[in-house]
């Protein structure tokens, strides 16, 4: 059977002191699949998504890269652009590893975020609701708005 | 791992486009991103070689609207078909709430297809995925082409749909069938949401 996760908003709190404390720009909480969990800067939910699967991908393949060549994986990327550097890290919470994507300008500084960092993880760990079922999500008859929109979106109406 | 949120009411699926290489994967994304309005869809990400072969995946992020209430949201993926990006696409499958399997009806393709949807199951199972608790469709791509060099969908049927699951004649670079292989995956997953099953 597939889960699905519920987000209820529990990581909006620790986020949002997150971006305040360490001066960020935007940060994302995702799924190690590229899922979203939670966000704080971006204008645009496409652009959000986006994020999520391409930090994915590379946390990903340092995970990969790094367990061949160094015998672990590679943790912690960080890489400093022209304007702005961004931060990707790997945080356990309850039983799973999620990753946080943080990007900062002049106004922040590896250390800051890296400091703010570890009190994030011991938030969201304090706030990270158990794993329990959930009731069902759509309506039995949800084919119907389903077929609308795709129909809709493929302008076949 | 379909995501809800019970509080904003969004829903948020990751659907997997596998098979094997040159079969269509990245052109159902192409002509999907060309039928999208542009406020329901988010610029389509291609990781592809100087060739324009997928090197990691393609990404396509839509909005199907709301659903039962919800506002939900697909992220298509294709994964790179060619055998040794294997490590690759097992990243890709991580988290999968569907697949859509986009088999090469070509007749000479037949071994590649086979091999392909083998490499699916095993890379679900290295994931601890029961293959057969996953939703799943197959697309049986190009039966645009004569139909000499192409084998039959009945045939096909028969070699790769033993879970009987639904299938999809396509001709993914015009469109025919991929609009239904969508619906028909989409349907698959959202059912799951409406029937509360867990993993």
């Amino acid at each position: 059977m597939i889960r699905h996760s519920v987000m209820v908003g529990w990581a909006d709190g620790p986020l949002k002191r997150y971006v305040d404390d360490a001066r960020l720009q935007f940060t994302v909480l995702m799924h190690r699949s590229g899922q979203v969990l939670a966000q704080h800067g971006f204008q645009s939910r496409m652009d959000v998504q986006t994020a999520c699967a391409l930090s994915a991908a590379i946390n990903a393949t340092a995970d990969s890269l790094g367990t061949m060549i160094d015998g672990a994986p590679f943790r912690g990327l960080h890489y400093a652009g022209a304007a702005r550097q961004m931060h990707l890290a790997q945080l356990h919470v309850g039983d799973g590893v999620l990753l946080l994507l943080s990007v900062f300008d002049r106004e922040s500084s590896l250390g800051i975020v890296q400091l703010y960092l570890d009190e994030l993880h011991a938030a969201l760990a304090a706030s990270a609701p158990a794993d329990e079922d959930a009731p069902p999500a759509l309506a039995e008859d949800f084919e119907r708005d389903l077929n609308t929109n795709l129909a809709a979106l493929f302008g076949k109406r | 791992m379909s995501l809800v949120n019970y509080a904003t009411r969004e829903i948020t699926c990751k659907i997997v486009y596998y098979g094997p290489g040159r079969s269509g994967k990245t052109t159902n994304l192409h002509y999907i991103y060309g039928q999208v309005p542009g406020d329901r869809k988010g610029q389509m990400v291609s990781l592809a070689t100087q060739t324009d072969r997928t090197l990691f995946f393609d990404f396509l992020p839509i909005d199907l609207g709301t659903i039962s209430g919800f506002t939900t949201r697909f992220q298509l993926y294709t994964v790179p078909g060619q055998v040794y990006y294997q490590t690759t696409r097992k990243l890709v499958l991580q988290g999968a709430d569907g697949v859509v399997f986009v088999a090469d009806s070509q007749a000479r393709q037949l071994d590649e297809n086979i091999e392909s949807f083998q490499d699916l199951h095993a890379n679900l199972a290295e994931q601890g995925v029961d293959a057969r608790q996953m939703p799943l469709v197959i697309q049986y791509n190009k039966t645009d082409l004569p139909p000499e060099i192409i084998t039959p969908m009945a045939e096909l049927d028969e070699v790769l749909n033993f879970r009987n699951v639904p299938s999809f004649p396509a001709d993914a670079l015009h469109g025919p069938g991929v609009f239904e292989t969508l619906r028909g995956i989409s349907e698959q997953v959202l059912r799951r949401l409406s029937t509360g099953e867990r993993r």
